[in-house]
């Protein structure tokens, strides 16, 4: 099942020259060719897999279905369930691996866009209605891969030389690169499956140099392999190797920036590869106290927590009154979506005993709205499920000590396996729903 | 069948695969045009980063790589010890290289204006910290060249 077979009817196309890129033999190195180009793909496919995976369930951690937690329009609801609380590690889990996947992917797609560069210049450009379906597929295949990986890259740096806004267009991005992976899959699964059984999965490593030549023709398709090889100078194995290497150190970046501790020095190049100090409140911000427009004196001795009930006011708080109450402790992560994560042990009110206290027992959901005036993600709304959670909570210290500003005084949201925006920092009000 | 194969130039599943392709791919694009506010740009992200990389980016490197080649090897493309030392040349410069590539905006201090006061991070760091690596790099891959260049020598 391939267009590369050649016995179709041929469209009729304007010709290419023979010259520069289009030139028979233009492209000399034997390494290329359908194994190495299989080879490539088979490892980049499970990576791209879980890397897709775990990015719609991203999406679906955000529970779009509720309030203004959805970014944007998303056209279809993609999700059919509501986000678990448990195990508390969940989202460090699912969204570390996203980073970790995207990032080893990065140096084998390169790798197999080298390998298969011929195949941009070939001749004659269209050789039947399939092929050229084929090739608009590749298209939007390869400028979808690169745009999201380029996009997400760029995101995890807190970088956005793009102007649009990243979240819809990564999640629209990869609809565009998963479509085209698909038509490709079907198009190429047979160059796979022949490439391996003629040369064998692994067999083309073991060549050392003077046994390195160009690859055998596949019977009846056109392949990347050379017409007019230049001798190797390096081998396959060398090749994969080096492409092994780089794809396993930036995944030992992002598991660094994910597990943390003596582990988060591995991250060295990524920007949350540093351990903040040894102080209570030493670990990682996501967004400062001063990088946003609270003044002081809302979170000084005037602050009050606000509750709220199907519209009617309820009790107005203040820290001391809090402090008051039992707390409960718990050691939680916040997990980024940018891939970091840092656990800490907290204390605070159970979401259910404020629910309790605002008349709002069994609630179908809460709204818990920041200080903040600006800034999409100043509020979230959790389900059912998250605020009956026995270890959510409203935070009033960590690791034994008050809150600091930039972790959220005077009081911050904190659910198991919530993505970290969605803890809500600086607690204003909370709106519940029954 | 055989006339669908001859006249399409592949089976119908094929065909099928690249209708949904495409189909999925339009409705991404319109969804994505509505929603980020700024649609010339994604079409200048997506062509752009098909175009830079394909027409630029990989030539460049390869075209890197040949001339190596060509200095290293001139005159003498079977000597081993020659190609044993372009290869130890190439191994860490393809990894620092990708390394810069993924990581530019750290290495180059690119983010946001707003980074270190909303992160409480340091932009600084990472320039010397790529340099570091490159020279672990080198230097590491000229010592292990060194020692086999002893056995590469003997053989020949």
């Amino acid at each position: 099942m391939s267009d590369d077979r050649t016995d179709s009817r041929p469209i009729p196309v304007p010709p290419l020259p023979d010259a520069g890129p289009f030139r028979t033999g233009y492209f000399k190195s034997p390494l290329r060719g359908p194994w190495l180009s299989s080879l490539l793909s088979s490892a980049l496919l499970p990576l791209i897999v879980i890397c897709a995976l775990t990015g719609f369930l991203s999406h679906a951690a955000y529970q779009p279905d509720l309030g203004e937690n959805g970014l944007f329009d998303e056209g279809v609801d993609l999700y059919f369930f509501d986000w678990p609380t448990s195990p508390a590690w969940l989202y460090a889990a699912t969204q570390g691996l996203h980073i970790i996947t995207g990032l080893a992917a990065i140096p084998i797609l390169l790798a197999k866009l080298w390998a298969v560069i011929p195949q941009l210049f070939e001749r004659p450009a269209v050789r039947s209605a399939a092929h050229l379906f084929e090739r608009l597929g590749l298209a939007l295949l390869v400028s979808g891969a690169l745009f999201v990986f380029a996009t997400g890259v760029l995101n995890i740096q807190i970088y956005y030389p793009f102007g649009f806004s990243f979240v819809p267009a990564h999640y629209f991005g990869s609809f565009v690169f998963l479509a085209g992976l698909v038509l490709h899959v079907v198009s190429k699964v047979g160059v796979m499956r022949d490439a391996f059984r003629q040369q064998g999965v692994l067999a083309p490593l073991r060549d050392d140099l003077e046994h390195t030549e160009r690859e055998p023709d596949l019977e009846g398709r056109r392949t990347a392999v050379p017409g007019n090889p230049a001798p190797a100078t390096m081998t396959r194995r060398l090749l994969i190797g080096t492409v092994g290497a780089g794809s396993v150190g930036l995944a030992a970046m992002g598991t660094g920036q994910v597990v943390g501790g003596p582990l988060r020095n591995l991250a060295f190049l990524a920007p949350r590869g540093e351990n903040a100090g040894d102080g209570p409140n030493d670990f990682m911000v996501n967004k400062s106290f001063e990088a946003v427009d609270i003044r002081m004196e809302e979170v000084g001795s005037s602050w009050r927590l606000a509750l709220e009930t199907d519209g009617k006011p309820g009790p107005m708080l203040s820290r001391d009154d809090l402090m008051g109450m039992e707390l409960i402790e718990a050691d939680l992560p916040i997990a980024c979506v940018e891939g970091w994560s840092t656990t800490q042990r907290w204390s605070g009110i159970r979401l259910t005993e404020l629910a309790r206290m605002a008349g709002a027992e069994g609630a179908a959901e809460v709204e818990v709205r920041s200080l903040q005036k600006g800034g999409v993600l100043r509020k979230a709304t959790l389900t059912r499920g998250q605020l009956e959670a026995p270890d959510s909570m409203l935070a009033l210290k960590v690791n034994g000590v008050d809150l600091s500003l930039d972790h959220g005084f005077p009081a911050r949201l904190i659910v198991p396996a919530l993505p970290g925006v969605h803890n809500t920092k600086w607690v204003k009000k909370m709106v519940f729903k029954t | 069948m055989k006339r669908f194969r001859y006249e399409y130039g592949d089976s119908p599943v094929h065909l099928l695969a690249a209708l949904v392709c495409f189909a999925v791919s339009a409705w991404a694009l319109v969804q994505v045009f509505g929603a980020v506010g700024m649609p010339l740009n994604v079409v200048k992200w997506l062509v752009g980063s098909l175009v830079l990389h394909d027409l630029i980016l990989l030539p460049v490197y390869a075209g890197l790589g040949v001339l190596a080649a060509r200095v290293l090897l001139r005159g003498r493309p079977r000597d081993r010890l020659r190609i044993a030392a372009l290869n130890h040349l190439r191994v860490p410069a393809i990894l620092a290289a990708t390394a810069f590539l993924v990581w530019y905006p750290m290495i180059l201090a690119k983010s946001n204006p707003g980074f270190e006061r909303t992160t409480g991070l340091t932009k600084d760091a990472y320039l010397g910290r790529w340099l570091l690596l490159c020279a672990v790099l080198f230097v590491g891959s000229a010592v292990i060249f060194a020692i086999r260049a002893r056995g590469l020598r003997a053989k020949a």
